[in-house]
């Protein structure tokens, strides 16, 4: 049995303790005897005395104390649990799925050596899905998810939750991530996030993907004399085979989603400002965008509204200055159609500058945006209080998990409410 | 009440024949056991009782010694009838000790003797207790001591009524013994007595004490003790405080006893463990 708040019962020992050294501490005056002849006895000062326990004192007393200690156990909240005896060791895998892993079988490999049954196993890309009954099945059937970016720290979130849930099978955890550990995985969050894992992490490294240093060759569906052609890494084609980024100026057709659906592509909507749907019957110039690290300051036209939305999986790969998307990623089966409503000048050598170029580059990347695949240093993720810190964290520093309520509290509170009923008929008698 | 309906045939069986004889020349009209006033007239025979303890030497009839070799007294018409009553104190201190109550046993086995030697005698005998109790008018109907025995049987001490109103109703009796423990009214049972006992009438104060109020066993530590009858004494007892109680209360008896013979009466102690028909027999012979 485990207690959500065991200040409670000790608060109940202590009252039972006192009323235990006030029954036998505390002077009482002894109890009057009958003596007709009494108002001959010297009229002398009461002494009061420590009375001897009788029999019923005994009930008495029982009674209160228990009153007091079921009181003080139903208030500290009670959790019996009936599972089977605790395991030593409890492991939380984290597997990573996201397009950083080079081969998903490397990853299910390293997972199932470690595997035993009663772990957690968090599959992590850029959400995190628990699995603990079938686990083996689904690291059999572990697929990576190559357009997919990885975030660790949702990831060590499903851990702390998966660790506070199998608390109370265990007297220890470990946490190890199998995943190559690249510089996308990690967000301004990861730290903090780690930092609530009490101990060291163990890391399984795997092969990352390769990080392909040519831009993509991109397809280009538009007029010959298009000033964006301009700023394009190499072209070809749009149909020609190799090509995973295809650029569409025009209106969407049904052969385009069904390229952009059939594998890892993506499909780039730039509509030009002339075809833009006008906002509010007018178009708006922003004074700069910003993609990734590239920002370029120039009077561009906003040809659309992007809303991002809620659900579907959209990501923003570009925002106007005034925080507004300028480009969206949409999952499209195994690819991606990307919006953008920058509109790209006719007139005027922007095209011819670097800088709009690397903008251009970066709306053309691949799904979910340019990989960021550079391995992290493992330091500050495993051990980031230094080696000081053990691998095996034991159970009393998992947080318990959500309190319910508890039966044995609804019993004990009855419990006490008989007892103190009955406490003043025995204290008559 | 267990060891008194027990008990009771037996006492009835010791105090038989047992006189009580009036300490008075009876001015009563009625004949009796007493002797009377009126003169002039021969007595008229009524016959032989046999010589008892405690009859006057005098009325032995040697005629009927030297016939018989019996020693009788002679009852003559002209000896009186002595209505008498019996006062018993059912206040809650005559319940003592609370287990055993011996104080309310011996003083209703008194009460009962002291009306079946006067109903022996051929004395009208009545009962009186303080309300709730009973009153039963002197009378000698055949059944009155039965009827007293059946009073008593029902009558368990307690409260506090006083004695005094009561003894004030009970003129019609020319002799009154009174049975308590007197730690009720004690003075105004007293005047009340006192001034029956001018007027004639016949007193007698048996008081009636517990052994345990005359020597309280110590406590091992000190006790707190309580009017029974008054829960606002309260005292405390031990072992340096007995020698004291019992000084205190050997000295209120001793006042008791002077008072209530200097009023005219005849005191007498009956402590528990005394049996009863010695108290009935000290009692008529005082």
């Amino acid at each position: 049995m485990t207690f959500l708040a065991p200040a409670f019962l000790l608060a109940g020992l202590l009252a039972a303790g006192i009323v235990l050294a006030l029954h036998f501490i505390v002077p009482h005056e002894p109890r009057p005897a009958p003596l007709p002849t009494a108002r001959f006895a010297p009229d002398q000062p009461v002494r009061a005395q420590t009375r001897a326990l009788r029999p019923r004192d005994l009930g008495l007393l029982a009674m209160r104390v228990g009153l007091l200690l079921a009181v003080g156990a139903a208030l500290a909240g009670p959790q019996v649990s009936l599972r089977r005896p605790r395991r030593t060791l409890a492991r939380i895998l984290l597997v990573d799925r996201s397009r950083a892993v080079a081969q998903a079988g490397e990853a299910a490999d390293s997972a199932r050596a470690r595997y035993a049954a009663g772990d957690a196993v968090v599959l992590f890309d850029s959400g995190a899905t628990t699995v603990r009954d079938q686990a083996l099945d689904s690291l059999a059937a572990l697929a990576a998810r190559p357009s997919v970016p990885g975030r660790l720290s949702a990831a060590l979130i499903a851990a702390l939750q998966a660790a506070s849930r199998l608390r109370e099978t265990a007297d220890s955890f470990e946490l190890t991530i199998i995943s190559p550990l690249v510089t996308e995985e990690l967000d301004e969050a990861t730290d903090s996030v780690r930092a609530l894992w009490p101990g060291a992490v163990r890391l399984v490294r795997i092969a990352a993907t390769e990080e392909s240093p040519a831009p993509p060759a991109v397809g280009f569906d538009g007029r010959s004399d298009d000033p964006l052609r301009i700023a394009l890494p190499p072209q070809s084609v749009a149909g020609a085979p190799g090509v995973w980024v295809r650029i569409v100026r025009g209106a969407l057709d049904r052969e385009d989603s069904a390229w952009a659906r059939a594998a890892a592509r993506v499909l780039v909507h730039w509509p030009p400002p002339a075809a833009a749907e006008p906002r509010d019957s007018s178009q708006e110039i922003i004074g700069a965008v910003i993609a990734g690290d590239v920002v370029v300051v120039a009077p561009l036209m906003r040809t659309t509204i992007l809303a991002a939305g809620a659900g579907g999986g959209a990501r923003v790969v570009a925002r106007w200055v005034d925080g507004e998307p300028a480009a969206i990623d949409k999952p499209w089966g195994a690819g991606c159609i990307r919006t953008v409503a920058v509109g790209v000048p006719e007139r005027g050598d922007l095209v011819l500058e670097p800088r709009f170029a690397r903008f251009v580059a970066a709306l053309v990347g691949p799904c979910g945006g340019r990989p960021a695949l550079r391995p992290v240093e493992p330091a500050r993720l495993v051990a980031p209080a230094g080696a000081a810190s053990p691998r095996r964290v034991a159970r009393r520093l998992i947080a318990s998990p959500e309190p319910t309520t508890s039966p044995w509290a609804t019993g004990l509170l009855l419990v006490a409410l008989a007892l103190a009923a009955a406490e003043p008929l025995v204290r008559r008698r | 009440m267990g060891r008194l309906a027990g008990g009771a045939p037996s006492l009835l069986d010791a105090v038989r024949g047992v006189h009580w004889p009036a300490r008075r020349i009876s001015g009563g009209a009625i004949h009796g056991a007493h002797p009377s006033k009126r003169a002039g007239a021969s007595p008229e025979f009524s016959e032989y009782r046999p010589y008892q303890q405690g009859d006057d030497p005098a009325r032995i009839d040697w005629k009927l010694f030297g016939r018989t070799e019996r020693v009788a007294i002679r009852l003559a018409r002209d000896d009186s009838r002595l209505p008498t009553t019996v006062l018993l104190d059912a206040s809650a201190s005559m319940a003592y000790p609370p287990a055993s109550l011996d104080k309310w046993e011996l003083a209703a086995a008194v009460a009962l003797g002291l009306a079946a030697v006067a109903h022996g005698d051929g004395d009208p005998i009545g009962f009186a207790t303080p309300p709730p109790g009973s009153v039963v008018p002197p009378r000698t109907r055949r059944g009155t001591v039965g009827h007293i025995l059946q009073l008593l049987l029902q009558t368990a001490p307690a409260g506090r009524a006083p004695l005094a109103p009561l003894l004030a109703t009970l003129r019609s009796s020319r002799r009154i013994a009174i049975v308590s423990d007197f730690l009720g009214d004690a003075d105004e049972l007293l005047e009340q007595a006192r001034e029956l006992a001018a007027g004639g009438r016949e007193i007698y104060a048996i008081h009636v004490v517990a052994r345990e109020e005359l020597d309280p066993t110590p406590p091992p530590r000190q006790t707190v003790v309580t009017d029974p009858e008054d829960p606002s004494i309260r005292r405390a007892l031990d072992k340096s405080a007995i020698p004291l109680y019992q000084d205190a209360f050997a000295r209120w008896r001793e006042s008791l006893a002077v008072a209530w013979r200097g009023a005219g009466a005849v005191y007498a102690l009956a402590t528990t463990g005394e049996a009863p028909e010695r108290v009935v027999r000290r009692v008529v012979r005082s």
